[in-house]
Order: C-alpha cells, then sequence, then structure tokens
C-alpha cells in the first residue's frame, strides 16, 4: 500500500467522511481545536513566560508545571484528537501540504523536548525555585518550548494557505519541455 | 465620505500578511483568555491553589490585556479585508455583542469576585459563566467563516 492509498483510505473511513460532509460537526471539532488553543495553549504560554521569569513571578516555578500539568495533558488531548479529526477528513490533502508536514515535525520535536528537558526542568522543578537564580536550561528549555508552540500554531494556520501545484498545469509543462 | 475599496487593502494584495494576521490573531487570543481561564480555575478552588485569585490576576492581568489588545487590532484588520461581509454575517455579530459583555463583564463583576470576599458557590459561578462566555466567541469567530 503506497501512502496516497493509505491517505485516501482515511480519508474514506466512515468518521473522516462524517467529519467532512456535515455542515456542522467540521466548524464544531475546528472550534474545539481553537478553544483548546486558548486554553490550554495558553497555560504552555504562562509556563514558559514563568520559567523566562516574565509572568506569574509571585509563583513558585514548581507550582506552575506540577498543578498545571494534568491541565495541559488534558488539553493536549482534546487538541490532538480534534486535530487528528480535522487532518484525518482532508487526508489526502494534508499529508502531502509542506505545511502539514512542517506541524507533524515539530509536533514529534515537542516530544523530543519533553524527553530531553525531564530531567533538568520539568520532572524536579523544586530545584528551579530553590536555585539563586532560574537555571540557564529551563530558560533555553522555555525558550525552545515557545518556538516550537508558536511555530506549530503558524504551520497550523498555513497549511489553510497552501495551493498544490495544478497537475494538468506541471504534465504540460513536463510534456512542453520533452518535446521542445 | 471616502469611498473604501477592500481590493487596495495591503491584506488582500499579500500572500503572507493576512495568514500572518490571523497568527497573532489566534497567538493573542491564547494570552488572554489562557490567562484569564488560569484565574477562573483558581476561583473554582483548581489550578494555581498555592495562590489566590487575586493573586494570580495580578501576576497575569498585563498579559490578559495585552493580549486583548493585539487580538483587537489584529481583529479589526482582519475586518478591514471585507467589511461588508462582516457586517452581514449574523455569526459575527453576536461574536462582538459577546465580546463586549466579555470584556465589560471581566473588569467589573469578575474582577469584583476575585477581588472581593464571596461564597465558593458564588465564586465558581462567576468563573463558569466567564470560562462560558470567552469560549462561545472562540465558537463564533470560526462559525463567522463557515456560515
Amino acid at each position: 500500500m503506497s501512502p496516497a492509498d493509505f491517505f485516501q483510505a482515511i480519508r474514506d473511513s466512515w468518521l473522516a467522511t462524517s467529519v467532512r460532509e456535515s455542515a456542522l460537526l467540521y466548524p464544531i471539532i475546528l472550534s474545539l481545536h481553537l478553544t483548546s488553543i486558548a486554553v490550554f495553549g495558553g497555560m504552555i504560554l504562562m509556563t514558559d513566560l514563568r520559567l523566562l521569569g516574565w509572568a506569574l513571578n509571585t509563583t513558585p516555578a514548581a507550582e506552575v508545571i506540577r498543578q498545571l500539568r494534568v491541565w495541559k495533558r488534558l488539553g493536549f488531548v482534546v487538541m490532538v484528537t480534534c486535530g487528528i479529526l480535522l487532518a484525518a477528513s482532508k487526508a489526502t490533502d494534508y499529508y502531502a501540504n509542506p505545511y502539514f508536514q512542517i506541524k507533524i515535525t515539530l509536533l514529534l520535536l515537542v516530544g523530543v523536548h519533553a524527553l530531553v528537558f525531564r530531567r533538568g526542568v520539568y520532572g524536579n522543578p523544586e530545584t528551579l525555585d530553590s536555585a539563586p537564580a532560574m537555571p540557564r536550561v529551563a530558560k533555553v528549555a522555555a525558550c525552545l518550548s515557545l518556538v516550537l508552540w508558536l511555530g506549530i500554531m503558524s504551520a497550523g494556520r498555513w497549511i489553510a494557505y497552501y495551493e498544490k501545484p495544478r497537475e494538468s498545469q506541471s504534465t504540460r509543462t513536463a510534456g512542453a519541455a520533452k518535446y521542445s | 465620505m471616502l469611498a473604501y475599496d477592500p481590493a487596495s487593502n495591503p491584506l488582500n494584495n499579500n500572500e503572507w500578511a493576512f495568514p500572518l494576521t490571523e497568527c497573532f490573531h489566534i497567538g493573542a487570543m491564547a494570552f488572554s483568555i489562557g490567562t484569564i481561564v488560569l484565574v477562573d480555575l483558581r476561583l473554582m478552588g483548581l489550578g494555581l491553589r498555592r495562590r489566590t485569585a487575586a493573586q494570580l490576576l495580578a501576576d497575569s492581568e498585563l498579559w490578559t490585556l495585552g493580549g486583548l489588545m493585539v487580538a483587537i487590532t489584529t481583529g479589526l484588520l482582519i475586518f478591514s479585508t471585507d467589511p461588508k461581509a462582516y457586517v452581514r454575517n449574523e455569526v459575527f455579530l453576536f461574536k462582538m455583542t459577546a465580546l463586549v459583555a466579555a470584556i465589560v463583564y471581566n473588569y467589573t463583576i469578575h474582577r469584583g469576585v476575585v477581588t472581593g470576599v464571596a461564597s465558593g458557590f458564588t465564586r465558581t459561578l462567576v468563573a463558569g459563566a466567564s470560562v462560558v462566555l470567552w469560549c462561545s466567541i472562540v465558537f463564533a469567530g470560526i462559525f463567522t467563516a463557515f456560515i
């Protein structure tokens, strides 16, 4: 099975077809996707800004990291579930869309980020507050997190603006080149 | 009266300008609504429980205000790309009504309950209304494009 067949099968699945063809389901899922960006994406941003010392400064960093963890996980699940449904409904367009590919790559890098900084930052946040100043590793983690998430958000928006090269045109050009 | 032609709007004539404006709109939305919901969760006894709601508000309100200002500015830019269609769109009109209501609510009733002494029930109710109000604005923003 080629990737094209695979994504065609996803697009043709009952669930993806329902999302695509319902006048209400698609915008409702998209709204939920955006609402979780607003609520839980906001928490990610505030955690990063706390590590950089720009927000919530009277709240210990450990408190921000530990108490928001469950909410950010919940939000991540809602966000990703909605995202998968939206992408599946247009799977054949999405997999060939460079902005979608960038978005998925950045999401994978978020996973790498979590693994890399688990020991030094997120897994043991009390050490961040007991240090005389916020450790550099925490600030680096926060900056990278901001770049990754704002990148994911931007790539997501740009997916909608990508126009795939028209096949007839490229065939004509190739053909013209071949016979000229 | 000066005639305004949206076709002359730079946002309609540059490949990058419109999506970039939308990115700022969404990012600012995350800052403003994210910080408001952080305070709402605390009002409900959830989230950052070692701080009072009033402390959290004082600690995050500049980001809320900054987010709102950027979201409104970029929103006006997006509106300017096709004002006639927006003013005819009922979902958009609902969004604007809900936005004005949410801002007034946030800086009057909501702030009063956060900084004052209210019962747990009142605090939960006020926080719940805040979350519903702000989320309805996000929904209306999406549905504006689908109606």
